[in-house]
């Protein structure tokens, strides 16, 4: 009996002190977990996916109906706009025409330049297309969650490409969720082609709308409306996606407009290019049929 | 004194657990896809308000490991690579402790001040977040839109609060069980 008072009585000390200090505890684990976020990123990346995991089918039952309000306001700014739009479209699909006339020549023209250099083409690429079921937008973070994970191929520094033009690459991959790190975020840095002089540059995200063009060989070289695209450089991503044109050249500073259209993202495509291993240092990626839809 | 019945039960079930229950739905909800410009940006504020509207009615449904562990889970998502994990743990509870801290001042008076109150008690969130992420991830970070989202959290925060706030709708008092009818004569809730 004497042992079991002592215990109570040890018990209802710590009970006080843990009262008194409570503040204070929660304080230092707050502090103990940011610690060990900065010394253990793995174990916090982990976590991180686990997470992900866990709430991503509860963001694609939340995503469902967000998108479709969001798709009846756009109609309804359309609706409005309906005839103009029309008539623009015409003019543009006349314009269009053409140019695929001239891209078909090309193609030919290229296939049998390629044919008669013994031209070894790069890996060929497929997609999984994906839907966004959550943004990870916030003043420190410009990103997306993916509803495709390794299960269906994904894999951590694949592309992710809009109609448009390119969106991110994959940041983190759980089994059934993914990060995507927009082009436009803090950490994002990609090796580019400026479209025109074939010049390579860095292109960098600093959170805002706008890019940086970075590590030029001369910016005077650079011209507004000039066309940036991926230089495949470091093998990831596949040569000549498009991402965005310049749009202003001061001295110093070059800005990149990004083509995709961040602010109306519903789904987008992964791009599988076989050979993510040399950037991510991640585990190669499955076997994936190409085209595979996945919803 | 209580009633034993089931509904009581749940009742009391559902009183306890709705607190926890509201705060993981704004977590949650900070990832929703929504495109409505300014309000997507403030969407990772609105786990603070709640906290803050909580802590200010029933700070005993929401004690400080829970909101430890929300703080990280919100992190976790928010993600970001190097963006520190747990400091929206350290400001929900500084927050908490805050305003429990703070009753006199912010229960029981008329809105305006604890509109003010959330006003001070966010900007400390913001610039919190904004430095811990600086800090962490030694850059020089923009903190224009963070900002943006705080203008904006506390523009909501009339529109938001007095929905939050029904949760003591039938504890006029404001009391805590344990304590209630220990209040001497003139004694006003502090």
């Amino acid at each position: 009996m004497a042992i079991r008072d002592d215990f109570e009585v040890v018990a209802s000390q710590v009970r006080t002190v843990v009262q008194r200090f409570a503040l204070g505890l929660l304080v230092i684990a707050a502090f103990g977990a940011m610690l060990v976020g900065k010394a253990d990123t793995v174990l916090v990346e982990h976590a991180r996916v686990v997470a992900l995991d866990l709430a991503s089918p509860v963001l694609e039952a939340i995503a469902r109906p967000v998108a479709a309000a969001n798709r009846a306001i756009a109609d309804l700014k359309e609706f409005a706009s309906l005839r103009q739009e029309n008539a623009r479209l015409r003019e543009e699909n006349a314009r269009l025409l053409a140019w695929q006339t001239a891209a078909r020549r090309l193609e030919n023209e290229n296939e049998r330049m390629r044919e008669l250099a013994n031209f070894r083409e790069g890996p060929e690429a497929s997609f999984i297309t994906a839907r966004i079921v959550g943004d990870s937008v916030s003043a420190y973070v410009r990103g997306a969650l993916l509803n495709v994970g390794l299960r269906a191929g994904a894999a951590s520094g694949q592309a992710v490409v809009t109609g448009e033009g390119l969106a991110g690459r994959i940041a983190e991959v759980g089994e059934n969720s993914a990060r995507v790190l927009f082009v436009t975020d803090v950490n994002s840095r990609l090796p580019v082609l400026i479209e025109r002089t074939r010049e390579r540059a860095i292109l960098a995200g600093d959170n805002s709308p706008r890019l940086r063009l970075s590590l030029l060989q001369s910016v005077a070289g650079v011209q507004r409306g000039d066309r940036i695209v991926t230089s495949g450089d470091g093998g990831s991503f596949p040569v000549g996606i498009p991402i965005g044109e310049v749009v202003e050249t001061s001295e110093g500073s070059i800005r990149v407009r990004p083509f995709a259209d961040f602010s109306r993202l519903e789904f987008v495509r992964v791009v599988d290019y076989g050979v993510t291993g040399l950037v991510s240092g991640g585990p190669a990626p499955l076997a994936v049929p190409t085209g595979v839809r996945v919803r | 004194m209580r009633a034993d019945g089931l509904f009581a039960m749940l009742d009391r079930w559902g009183r306890w657990a709705l607190p926890g229950t509201v705060l993981l739905f704004f977590v949650l909800l900070t990832l929703a896809p929504l495109r409505a410009p300014y309000l997507s940006g403030a969407l990772p504020l609105l786990p603070a308000l709640v906290v803050f509207q909580f802590s200010l009615a029933t700070p005993e449904r929401l004690p400080g490991p829970l909101l430890l562990a929300m703080g990280i889970l919100l992190d976790l998502l928010l993600g970001g690579p190097g963006a520190p994990v747990g400091v929206s743990a350290l400001c929900f509870v500084l927050i908490r402790a805050a305003v429990i801290n703070n009753r006199r001042y912010l229960v029981g008076v008329p809105f305006l001040f604890q509109w003010f109150g959330f006003c001070l008690l966010a900007w400390g969130y913001v610039v919190l977040v904004w430095f811990f992420t600086a800090l962490w991830t030694w850059t020089a970070i923009d903190p224009a839109p963070a900002m943006m989202q705080y203008v904006v959290v506390v523009v909501i925060y009339p529109l938001l609060a007095p929905l939050l706030a029904r949760v003591r709708a039938r504890d006029p008092l404001n009391v805590p069980d344990g304590s209630r009818g220990t209040a001497r004569p003139g004694e006003t809730t502090s």
